[in-house]
């Protein structure tokens, strides 16, 4: 007669009870083939979830409270929690580029938050790539308190406010005072380029989705020198999560620089402290012996 | 009644707004936001041809009769926008061009002969101290004011442009500014040079002392259809009109009509001005939209002044070395 493993290999399926009963006198053969039948069942319940739902896509369905205009509510102070703005690729850590500063200035280990396997940069892309990251310290647009466009100013490791009405969506970032505002009504076609780009708004269900454009070329994606042209096409997707959370993410488009678009996630959380506000982070005035040194009647030594 | 006030139909409540009396008007109810807010909302200008202090030609004189506007308005919009800034310069550009003159922008309504209120129409005088404070500043200053950056002031330096203020003042062009109102703040942007400046309205308490901004703190609450919006914690260098780092500045919008936001400001510091004062500008609904002024990312002036001050000391070396 068959063994009872060998039934399960060939039929490939659980268990009958027929064929337990004929089993139940031996317990501990009950037991391997319950335990066999059990990974089995498990194994086949796996594969059906992974090839259906996508871990990075999931997002939890939540309905956040209204606006009195009767959107979802997106009012808040909110800030990312990841090193994104070091690098937006998965990086370990790192020394920077002023060994002066040692621990302080050296590059923290992150996840990355580009979905899929790596960017898709174009071959003369990627090579310009490499040399952002190794002329950093005098690119980076970030250290000479340049505007960071979008989407750097949401994952800059410093709190924004979104203040919504429903005309006019408002998000303030404490970096730099950079500001944009995402027109909800009238959608019109930006007017001339800018570094925080032009963007319009609107709402898919419990998701704001935003279309930016009339980006200049003058940003980075990151302190890696991840850059773009001024192709570049964003959309981004808030939709609440939770009472303090959000999911973000943004789909880049730039055929001058990548070979097809890709999409970057992350997480925004509430700061919920009570006295939770933005503070002025003019940084202007901390960039000028930088910029202006060497004009100077008496530069420094 | 509702809609607009027009001067010929009803001047007596016309005079009455354009001078900033809340007059209630039978049967208009003021404009709310979807949560009751009183709406500030919107795109506006504070753009004016109201001088900040009365000429002293008109002191007394508060106001002009419709007509004595109307003529000095046509008066101020006729003159060059280089002109009206008291511009010497040989060279300079012609703002109409870039449809950047006063005249081409929409002006609010005002028969007033200065922004700042009362008979004197003036700054009051500066106290003892401020006298001697700004006096010593000066002379520190002479013959350094190209020194470097920390030198020049700081609109070159793309710090703080008197539109931000606060008080926020209208400046040669682009004095646009967008009102936005969310759950609990009222967010105030201007234009020049994008900065939000996002006020809880609950009236809550101020920073501690120890942290100073360029914009100060601001905290504000409704008192009926007003924004009252209470800023301290200036820093030393903000020196709005030669003031020092105790100002005090009390700021109140009201939605006069569905065209116009009435903006009154009081400037208190007594280690500054003898007395307290008080200026109101009227700001009128544009189209606009607010573009983007990156002013620092495309700031050459001030690397062309600094530069041009040093080409100037190496021509007078040289001259000198001649002799």
């Amino acid at each position: 007669m068959e063994s009872t493993e060998e039934t399960l290999r060939r039929t490939n399926r659980p268990i009958s009870i027929p064929t337990l009963v004929r089993l139940r006198n031996s317990k501990k053969r009950l037991k391997s083939v319950l335990a066999s039948s059990a990974m089995t069942a498990v194994s086949i319940l796996a594969a059906i979830s992974l090839a259906f739902i996508p871990a990075e896509a999931q997002i939890p369905a939540y309905k956040a409270p209204r606006t009195a205009d009767g959107n979802p509510d997106l009012n808040g102070i909110w800030q990312v929690m990841n090193t994104a703005n070091w690098d937006i690729e998965g990086h370990a850590a790192g020394p920077g580029p002023l060994f002066q500063l040692g621990a302080a200035g050296a590059i923290p280990p992150g996840l990355g938050v580009v979905e899929g396997d790596g960017l898709p940069y174009l071959p003369a892309a990627a090579a310009k790539k490499k040399e952002n990251f190794a002329n950093r310290l005098t690119l980076d647009p970030e250290i000479k308190c340049y505007l960071p466009g979008v989407p750097r100013a949401t994952y800059l490791p410093y709190p924004f406010q979104i203040v919504q009405s429903q005309k006019y969506i408002l998000i303030s970032y404490e970096f730099a005072g950079a500001v944009r505002t995402i027109n909800m009504e009238n959608h019109k076609k930006a007017p001339i380029d800018s570094w925080m780009g032009w963007s319009n708004g609107n709402w898919e269900g419990e998701t704001l989705v935003v279309d930016v454009t009339g980006l200049n070329d003058q940003t980075w994606f990151d302190r890696a020198g991840n850059f773009h042209s001024d192709g570049l096409h964003v959309v981004e997707r808030y939709t609440p999560r939770s009472a303090d959370t959000l999911h973000y993410e943004a789909t880049i488009e730039d055929p001058k620089v990548f070979s097809r678009p890709w999409k970057m996630s992350m997480i925004l959380y509430r700061h919920v402290e009570p006295n939770a506000g933005l503070l002025e982070f003019k940084c202007v005035e901390f960039v000028e012996e930088l910029l202006y040194g060497p004009l100077r009647k008496k530069p420094a030594k | 009644m509702t809609g607009r006030y027009t001067l010929r139909s009803f001047p007596a409540l016309a005079l009455a707004a354009l001078i900033g009396l809340t007059l209630p008007v039978a049967g208009e109810t003021p404009l709310r936001t979807a949560d009751d807010q009183p709406d500030l909302q919107g795109i506006w200008t504070s753009a004016t041809v109201v001088p900040l202090e009365r000429p002293v030609n008109l002191k007394g004189k508060e106001f002009y009769t419709e007509a004595e506007a109307a003529e000095n308005t046509k008066r101020v919009l006729g003159i060059s926008s280089w002109e009206r800034l008291g511009s010497q310069a040989e060279v300079h550009y012609n703002m109409s061009q870039f449809g950047l003159d006063l005249s081409q922008e929409k002006i609010a309504l005002s028969l007033r002969t200065s922004m700042i209120t009362g008979p004197d129409g003036r700054i009051p005088p500066f106290t003892p101290e401020a006298q001697k404070r700004l006096a010593e500043r000066a002379a520190r200053n002479r013959g350094h004011q190209f020194d470097g950056p920390e030198t020049r002031p700081l609109q070159e330096r793309c710090i703080v442009f008197s539109t931000e203020g606060p008080p926020m003042l209208p400046a040669a062009y682009n004095s646009d500014l967008q009102i936005v109102q969310g759950r609990g703040y009222v967010a105030i942007v201007q234009e020049v040079i994008h900065s939000a400046r996002i006020i809880r309205t609950d009236g809550s308490a101020h920073l501690p002392e120890t942290i100073r901004q360029w914009l100060g703190d601001s905290r504000g609450h409704w008192e009926g259809d007003t924004l009252v919006v209470d800023t301290t914690n200036f820093t030393d260098r903000t020196a709005f009109r030669g003031s020092t780092a105790s100002l005090h500045l009390v700021e109140r919008f009201t939605r006069v009509d569905s065209e116009t936001i009435r903006y009154e400001f009081t400037a208190e510091d007594p280690a500054t001005w003898v007395r307290p004062w008080t200026a109101q500008l009227m700001l009128a609904r544009i189209e606009g939209p607010i573009l983007e002024f990156a002013c620092h990312e495309g700031n050459l002036g001030l690397p062309h002044t600094l530069s041009g001050a040093r080409e100037a000391e190496k021509a007078a070396e040289a001259s000198k070395a001649v002799k």
